[in-house]
């Protein structure tokens, strides 16, 4: 296969990262756009004249944005706390332990990771509502866990399965207990798999919509995907604000992409691909 | 849990190998529990629940329906805002002599009734707890209100309502009480009092199967998962190909693949609704320029024009997501082969057919077990995109689920909806998995 690049390639790629980050682009542009020229002929028009951050200041002194934007990191983050560690002895488990019915238990994991959020709705809706948990951090930590547990623990079995098996055993032949060995000589090795398991679930909880929509409806609890979609009124839509607000949340998601790259591909594409 | 390493009818032989194991075996099942209880939990229950809800016709909105029960149960609130009165007007019709041997059998019925209503503890607890309250001028708790009865009480009870009620009326149209109108008010509201358990079976599977709607919004479904993973793939494929080698600026291009996936589904869909809209989308105007679209609004308002918007929206979104599973797989090809290959002769058509494609099938099929159970279950981009709409072109089955049990409160139909959700995805899983074999959950330690 040829594997030099030419300049073609090149131009090829730029089409390529254009046409990909073209929605953004404009939105980026669109935000900074006076509400005159979100409509007609000028609406076409790239560049404006008459920049104002107007679009920005609204977003949050309008709508509680910033509310949202709390709400999102605390849910998305507990949920990552807890559940990658629960994950993570259970991968530990899987990858490096023998015991019967493994198989099964990954079966069961891969499984109910392809469950339809929907089909699991109407009992999750009806038991949070009875305890009062809707309107509520721990109303969405719970139901999360479904989309994040199988998640983690699928990332995290191909994880632990590459740390040498051999360091495990010098510890135990060493005299170390079971749990000095996970803590001591698993752990350090396993935390770059753990942070990368992390920062996926951190993601996959923090764009969670189906589950937000419907537990928490008031607006002192909804996160950022909800909060921005119903920022559409039953007449209008503000567009200026929602591009600026698209910015603010697209930027941070963009520097985190851009630092975490590697650890983010390594993470998805673990345990699809064998080696 | 379960310690079946050792046989009982065996005698023991404990040598340290097997010690080992078993308390490696212990520890395992004690690291796994947590996490297999919580999935039970929160995962697994709720989907059997789903079809247990589903068997119920079970509505929010309607306090005599908001619950399953499978038993007949009394609005004793009703019943003792009623009841009373209807027995003192009664009384007192009869001491002016109006009808007094008619209305004197009416009221024994009525008074047996009132008894076996309170044979059972609970229901006389209750009775008298509701009373005490009503006497006080309080509102009623709902776990009061209801009262569990026996079958055979509940359909006496409507039978003898019935009958009363028709006795009234008669009497009462002959002009022979003074308050005729009051006591055929009061005994006809004792007709709703009793509520029927609301378990109905499979009816709204037999409801649903012979809907237009569940069948277009599951056509749409299909529809939109068969275009949009077909569609990522190839182009996931062919990206994934031709990003195979070495060039600089690697990390610019993973970076700029990796945010349309980072991004949440709701805010693309969003940013899309507004790049597609009909008068001020640059997208819109774009593809007219062009002569994709006749129109701009032809986008977002016509059938065709809005499943085509969401499947392009979806491509944008997900394409490169495919591209970087694939680009994995591709980057386990050892070179070797390609060397291999052509210096056999085979042209580079050839060796994509011959290394590459072999090579590649189960990361493709991964990757598109992956991708098409994602599309099959899409809620947000079309709920935020087009809602369904226009006039349900749109509309999938999540979506429409969603629409059932959330604005028309209706969760014993949504949930059958939802577990016709389940059954296809648990199909399409079985159908890939059976192409897979073994080799998704294959134990990869290697020992």
């Amino acid at each position: 296969m040829n594997k030099k690049a030419g300049p073609l390639f090149y131009v090829f790629l730029a089409v390529f990262v254009f046409v990909v980050m073209f929605p953004f682009l404009w939105m980026l542009a669109s935000s900074i756009k006076p509400l005159s020229e979100l409509f007609g002929e000028k609406a076409f028009s790239p560049f404006t004249s008459n920049p104002t951050l107007q679009n920005y200041v609204s977003v949050f002194v309008e709508y509680p944005f910033m509310r949202y934007l709390w709400n999102s990191f605390v849910v998305a983050g507990v949920t990552t706390v807890y559940t990658v560690l629960v994950a993570s002895f259970a991968a530990y488990a899987i990858a490096r332990l023998n015991f019967r019915g493994k198989p099964i238990i990954l079966g069961v994991v891969l499984s109910v990771s392809m469950f339809p959020q929907i089909a699991t709705i109407s009992p999750i809706y009806i038991f949070l509502k009875n305890l009062g948990l809707t309107n509520s951090y721990l109303g969405l930590i719970i139901p999360y866990t479904t989309i994040t547990l199988p998640l983690s623990i699928w990332i995290l079995v191909t994880f632990f399965r590459k740390i040498p098996f051999d360091l495990e055993e010098a510890a135990r032949i060493d005299g170390a207990s079971l749990w000095q060995t996970y803590w001591k000589v698993i752990m350090p090795l396993a935390v770059p798999g753990i942070f990368t398991t992390a920062i996926l679930v951190f993601i996959a909880a923090w764009n969670e919509f189906l589950f937000a929509l419907t537990i928490n409806t008031a607006d002192k609890f909804k996160t950022v995907p909800v909060g921005i979609a119903l920022f559409q009124g039953q007449f209008t839509i503000p567009w200026g604000e929602i591009s600026a607000a698209t910015v603010v949340v697209t930027i941070p998601l963009v520097i985190m992409v851009l630092i975490f790259q590697r650890r983010i591909v390594s993470g998805l594409t673990s345990g699809s691909v064998k080696e | 849990m379960p310690q079946t390493d050792i046989d009982p009818h065996k005698p023991i032989k404990v040598d340290k190998k097997t010690k080992k194991k078993k308390s490696d075996a212990k520890v395992g099942y004690l690291l796994v529990a947590p996490a297999l209880l919580l999935i039970l939990a929160i995962s697994i229950w709720p989907v059997i629940q789903s079809f247990y809800f589903s068997l119920f016709d079970l509505r929010l909105n309607d306090p005599t329906k908001s619950s399953i029960h499978l038993d007949y149960q009394l609005d004793m609130d009703r019943y003792l805002q009623n009841y009373p009165f209807l027995i003192g007007a009664i009384d007192s019709e009869i001491s002016k002599g109006n009808a007094a041997d008619e209305l004197g059998e009416i009221k024994t019925t009525l008074e047996e009734l009132d008894g076996r209503i309170q044979e059972k503890p609970k229901a006389a607890e209750n009775y008298d707890l509701i009373n005490e309250k009503l006497d006080n001028f309080e509102n009623i708790p709902e776990e009061l209100k209801y009262v569990e009865i026996e079958k055979g009480v509940a359909e006496e009870f409507t039978t003898s309502v019935k009958d009363i009620n028709s006795e009234l009326k008669s009497i009462n149209s002959a002009g022979e009480l003074d308050q005729g109108d009051k006591i055929v008010g009061l005994a006809s509201s004792l007709n709703d009092i009793v509520v029927e358990p609301n378990f109905i079976g499979f009816e709204h599977y037999k409801d649903n199967f012979s809907d237009t709607r569940m069948w277009k919004a599951l056509w749409n479904t299909g529809v939109f998962t068969f275009i949009s993973v077909l569609a990522e793939l190839i182009l996931g494929l062919a990206i994934a190909l031709l990003i195979n080698k070495a060039f600089i600026g690697r990390g610019l291009i993973r970076a700029s693949i990796l945010i349309p996936w980072a991004v949440p589904t709701a805010v693309a869909a969003l940013m899309w609704k507004f790049l597609y809209d009909g008068q001020n989308g640059i997208v819109a105007k774009l593809f007219a320029d062009v002569g994709l679209v006749e129109k701009m609004t032809v986008l977002l308002t016509t059938d065709t024009g809005a499943m085509f918007s969401v499947i392009f929206a979806d491509v944008w979104k997900t394409t490169p997501y495919m591209a970087l599973l694939i680009l994995a797989g591709l980057q386990t090809i050892p070179s070797s082969l390609y060397e291999a290959a052509s210096i056999d002769g085979a042209n580079k058509w050839k060796q994509f057919l011959t290394v590459t494609l072999p090579l590649l099938k189960t990361s493709i099929l991964v990757a598109l077990l992956f991708r098409t159970l994602d599309a099959f279950r899409v809620f947000d981009l079309i709920y935020v995109l087009t809602g369904g709409g226009p006039a349900n072109s749109t509309e999938t089955i999540s979506i429409l689920a969603y629409k059932v049990m959330f604005s028309q409160t209706n969760f014993g139909e949504g949930s059958a909806l939802s577990v016709i959700v389940f059954l296809c995805v648990a199909i399409i899983s079985a159908i890939f998995i059976k192409l897979l074999g073994s080799e998704l959950i294959k134990d990869g330690s290697g020992k």
